[in-house]
C-alpha cells in the first residue's frame, strides 16, 4: 500500500479510481500558516506591542491622514512630492477636457445636418423618400398578426376620415410626456404651448470662451409669446480649484441663466392671479384683493434661481424630494430674500435638479430624440436609472456634474 | 405670512375655484363616457395598446409612421458618427497618456527610491495641516527606537500594496499569501491601442525581482467594442469592454499561489485498503486576475456566474485605468476612497437589484461615454 501513497491522482489508472471511496481531504502547506498564527498570538500578549498598536489605531480612527502621519518623515516627504505631481496631473486633465469639448463642438457640426433633417421631417418641411423610410422592425417590435389586422382597420378608418397629419405632430411634446424627468415639470396649461415647440438645439461655447453649452428651444409662431427661441445657458467649471485640486473630476455645471419670455397679454402661465377676501378685524368689513403669485409651469425653466456669487453648492441632505416646483422656490425667494453667498437647501435642490435636466437634455434627449418619442430609450434608461423608491440615492448614474452638487 | 386668518380665505378661495373647474371636467367626462361610440373607440384602442409609448405609436397613421422610420434611419447614422467621435476621444486619451507619463515616471522613481524629491518638490500645505501635525507629534512621542530605521527607508514602502489594501474592490481579491508578492509591485501602467488597431487598453503590472516568478511585467489586456451593433444600433453608448486576456506567469518552483495541493485519502471499496493521493486544484489568489475566463469565441453565452465574474473583472480593469493609476497617491492616502464612498454605497444597492439582468454591462458609464465622463469621470 505504501507505494501508491502520495502519488498524483493523475498517475493512477482508471481501474483503481473506480474502486475507491473518498475518506478525507487535507491541505498541505498548512504548517507555515500555523506557525505564523502562533507568532501572532504571542505578539498580541506583549503589553508594549499592544500599547503601540492601540496608539496607532487611535491615530488612524477618523482620518485617512492618520495613516500617512504614522509614516516616517522621509517617507512623508515623498508622499507630498507625489501630491504635487498629482496637482500637475489635474492641470493637464483640465486641458484634456478642453480638448474633448472642442471635439464635441466639431462633432456637433457633423450631427447638425442630421438633426436639421430631423426637424424638417417633424415639422413637415420635408417628406422623406421611400428609401429614407425603409426600416426593418426589431424582433421585439414585431407586431402580431392580430395587431396588424387591427392596425389595418384603424388605418382604413382614418383614410376614410381623410386625416392628413403633417410631419410628426406634437413630436417634442410627446418626448416631454414620455420622460419622467421632463413630464414632472409640464403642467396642463403648458401643453398647448409645447405643441408649438419645433426643435431643441445644443450649442457649444467657442474656443477661448469660458466653457458652457446652451439649449435653444425653437417655437413656431403662437398666441403665447413673441420669442422664436427660448434659451438656457449652462456655465461650466473646467479647471481644478486651487484650494482643492483633487476634487476635480472633469467639467461641472456651476450655474445657469435663462432668458426673458415676452408673453402676450394674459398668456403668462408662470403667473396666476388669486383673489383674497380680507376681513377688517375692527370694522368687520370685507374686501377682495387680487394678487399675482408664481404659478407652477415648465416655463419657469427659463427663470432659474441665481447661483450665489460665493460658495459652492454643497450637497443637500434634504434633496430627497424631487422634483421640486420652480414656483415654490420663487415664493421662498420672495419671502426669505436670500442674500448673496447663502444658498438655502431648497434653492440648492432646485438648482441641482435644473442642472440634471440641462445635462439630460444635452446628452440624451437632443441626440436621440426619436428613441424617446417611440419609448425605446426610456425602456433602456429604466434599466440604468434607479426608480424613485430608492432613498439616499444621489442619482448616481446622472453624471456627477450633478452628483457633485448633491 | 402676516396674518393667518386672512390667508385662510385665500386658500379656500383658490380651492373653491379649483373644485369648480374639476367638477365641470368631471361632468364632461361623464357625458363622454356615456356615448356608446366613444366607448367603442376607447375599447378598441385599449385592446390594441399596452399603454407603452411604442404601442401607442402603432395607432398612428401610416404617413406618420413612415416619418418616424425615417428618423430612426437618421438615428443609425448618428450612432455611426458617434462611433467615430469615440475613436477620436481614444486618440485624445492616447495623446494625453503621453503627457501624463513623465509625471507617472517621476512618481515611480520616488516610490521605489530611485530618486529623491527636492525640497521644492516635497513642499505641501494641506487644510488639515495643524491637525495632522498634532497627530504626528503624538505619535512621535510614543514611538521607540524607530528613528534609527527611519532614515534607511527607501522610497515609499509597500505603496501599491497599500492601495490594494485600501480599496475594497481590490482587497477582496488579495489573499494572505498574495501579500508578500504584491510588495514587489513597483508600478502599474496603462497602455492604449494604436491608431488602426482594434480599440483596447492594457494594464502592465511591473514587479521588482522576486522569489515567486521570473516575469518583470504581468499584463492584462481589455478589448473594447467601439462600433454600434448592427442588430441593435441604438444600444450603442460608446466603447465598452467586451473581452480580456491575461498572460502566463512563470512561477518559480513551489511558489505558484494560484494552485494548491490537497491530499486525498481514498478507501478501496472492495479491499478496504486506504491510500493517500495528492491532487492540484485551483487556489484563490489575486494572481488569477491574469487567467481570466474566456468569452466564448463561437458565440456561446456563458453561465450566469461566469458572466458575473467577468463583469466584475471588467469593472476592476476599468477602475484601474480610470481611477487608480491616474490618482494613485490619493488612494494611498485614502483621500480618494472617502470620495468614492459617497458613490459606492449606491452601486452596491444597485447590484442587488439588478442581479442577473446586467451581465456584462458596466456599472460605471464614465469610460464608455466620454461625454458623461466629462462631467463625472
Amino acid at each position: 500500500m505504501a507505494d501508491i501513497d502520495n502519488k498524483e491522482q493523475s498517475e493512477l489508472d482508471q481501474q483503481d479510481m473506480e474502486d475507491v471511496e473518498e475518506v478525507e481531504e487535507e491541505e498541505t502547506g498548512e504548517d507555515a500558516n500555523s506557525k505564523a498564527r502562533q507568532l501572532t498570538v504571542q505578539m498580541m500578549q506583549n503589553p508594549q506591542i499592544l500599547a503601540a498598536l492601540q496608539e496607532r489605531l487611535d491615530g488612524l480612527v477618523g482620518t485617512s491622514a492618520g495613516y500617512v502621519e504614522s509614516l516616517p518623515k522621509v517617507v512623508k516627504r515623498r508622499v507630498n512630492a507625489l501630491k504635487n505631481l498629482q496637482v500637475q496631473c489635474a492641470q493637464i486633465e483640465a486641458k484634456f477636457y478642453e480638448e474633448v469639448h472642442e471635439l464635441e463642438r466639431k462633432y456637433a457640426a457633423l450631427y447638425q445636418p442630421l438633426f436639421d433633417k430631423r426637424s424638417e421631417i417633424i415639422n413637415a418641411i420635408y417628406e422623406p423618400t421611400e428609401e429614407e423610410c425603409e426600416w426593418k422592425a426589431d424582433v421585439d417590435e414585431e407586431i402580431s398578426d392580430e395587431m396588424k389586422e387591427k392596425a389595418k382597420l384603424e388605418e382604413e378608418k382614418k383614410d376614410e376620415e381623410k386625416e392628413d397629419p403633417k410631419g410628426i405632430p406634437e413630436f417634442w411634446l410627446t418626448v416631454f410626456k414620455n420622460v419622467d424627468l421632463l413630464s414632472d415639470m409640464v403642467q396642463e396649461h403648458d401643453e398647448p404651448i409645447l405643441k408649438y415647440l419645433k426643435d431643441i438645439k445644443v450649442k457649444f461655447s467657442e474656443v477661448g470662451q469660458p466653457m458652457s453649452f446652451t439649449l435653444e428651444f425653437h417655437f413656431e409662431p403662437n398666441d403665447y409669446f413673441t420669442n422664436e427661441v427660448l434659451t438656457k445657458t449652462y456655465r461650466m467649471r473646467s479647471e481644478p480649484d486651487d484650494s482643492d485640486p483633487f476634487s476635480f473630476d472633469g467639467p461641472e455645471i456651476m450655474g445657469c441663466t435663462g432668458c426673458q419670455i415676452d408673453w402676450k397679454k394674459g398668456k403668462n402661465v408662470t403667473l396666476k392671479t388669486i383673489k383674497k377676501k380680507q376681513k377688517h378685524k375692527g370694522r368687520g368689513t370685507v374686501r377682495t384683493v387680487t394678487k399675482t403669485v408664481s404659478n407652477d409651469s415648465f416655463f419657469n425653466f427659463f427663470s432659474p434661481p441665481e447661483v450665489p456669487e460665493s460658495g459652492d453648492l454643497v450637497a443637500c441632505s434634504k434633496c430627497q424630494t424631487w422634483p421640486l416646483s420652480f414656483s415654490s422656490l420663487k415664493q421662498l425667494l420672495e419671502q426669505k430674500k436670500i442674500s448673496n453667498g447663502i444658498c438655502d437647501d431648497d434653492s440648492e435642490a432646485i438648482l441641482a435638479a435644473d442642472f440634471e435636466i440641462g445635462h439630460f437634455l444635452r446628452e440624451r434627449i437632443v441626440p436621440r430624440s426619436v428613441l424617446y418619442f417611440t419609448g425605446e430609450a426610456i425602456e433602456d434608461d429604466d434599466d440604468d436609472y434607479d426608480e424613485e423608491g430608492e432613498e439616499a440615492d444621489d442619482e448616481k448614474d446622472q453624471n456627477p456634474a450633478e452628483c457633485k452638487q448633491q | 405670512m402676516a396674518d393667518n386668518s386672512k390667508t385662510e380665505d385665500t386658500a379656500s378661495d383658490s380651492l373653491e375655484a379649483a373644485k369648480n373647474a374639476t367638477n365641470k371636467k368631471e361632468k364632461l367626462a361623464d357625458q363622454v363616457m356615456q356615448n356608446p361610440q366613444v366607448l367603442a373607440a376607447l375599447q378598441e384602442r385599449l385592446d390594441n395598446t399596452s399603454l407603452t409609448p411604442s404601442s401607442y405609436i402603432e395607432t398612428f397613421p401610416k404617413a406618420v409612421i413612415r416619418r418616424i422610420d425615417a428618423l430612426k434611419k437618421l438615428q443609425v447614422k448618428c450612432a455611426h458618427i458617434e462611433a467615430k467621435f469615440y475613436e477620436e476621444v481614444h486618440d485624445l486619451e492616447r495623446k494625453y497618456a503621453a503627457l501624463y507619463q513623465p509625471l507617472f515616471d517621476k512618481r515611480r522613481e520616488f516610490i521605489n527610491g530611485e530618486a529623491e524629491p527636492t525640497d521644492a518638490e516635497a513642499e505641501w500645505h494641506s487644510e488639515n495641516e495643524d491637525e495632522e501635525k498634532l497627530a504626528g507629534d503624538l505619535k512621535n512621542a510614543v514611538v521607540i527606537d524607530e528613528k534609527a530605521e527611519e532614515t534607511n527607508v527607501k522610497g515609499i514602502p509597500d505603496f501599491w500594496f497599500t492601495i490594494f489594501r485600501n480599496v475594497d474592490m481590490l482587497s477582496e481579491l488579495v489573499q494572505e499569501y498574495d501579500e508578500p508578492i504584491l510588495k514587489h509591485l513597483q508600478d502599474i501602467k496603462v497602455k492604449f491601442s494604436e491608431p488602426g488597431q482594434p480599440m483596447s487598453f492594457s494594464l502592465e503590472f511591473h514587479f521588482g525581482p522576486n522569489d515567486y516568478f521570473s516575469n518583470s511585467v504581468l499584463t492584462k489586456t481589455y478589448k473594447m467594442k467601439s462600433e454600434p451593433d448592427k442588430t441593435d444600433p441604438f444600444s450603442f453608448e460608446g466603447p465598452e469592454i467586451v473581452d480580456c486576456e491575461g498572460c502566463t506567469i512563470d512561477w518559480k518552483k513551489g511558489k505558484n499561489v494560484t494552485v494548491k495541493t490537497i491530499k486525498k485519502k481514498q478507501k478501496h471499496k472492495g479491499r478496504g485498503t486506504v491510500r493517500t493521493i495528492t491532487k492540484q486544484v485551483p487556489n484563490d489568489s489575486f494572481f488569477n486576475f491574469f487567467s481570466p475566463i474566456k468569452v466564448s469565441g463561437d458565440g456561446e453565452s456563458l453561465d450566469e456566474d461566469s458572466e458575473f465574474t467577468l463583469a466584475a473583472d471588467f469593472e476592476i480593469g476599468h477602475f484601474f485605468r480610470e481611477r487608480i493609476v491616474p490618482r494613485a497617491v490619493l488612494y494611498f492616502t485614502g483621500e480618494a476612497i472617502e470620495d468614492d464612498d459617497n458613490f459606492e454605497e449606491d452601486e452596491e444597492g444597485e447590484e442587488e437589484e439588478l442581479e442577473g439582468e446586467e451581465e456584462g454591462e458596466e456599472e460605471e458609464d464614465a469610460e464608455t461615454d466620454p461625454k458623461v465622463r466629462i462631467l463625472c469621470a
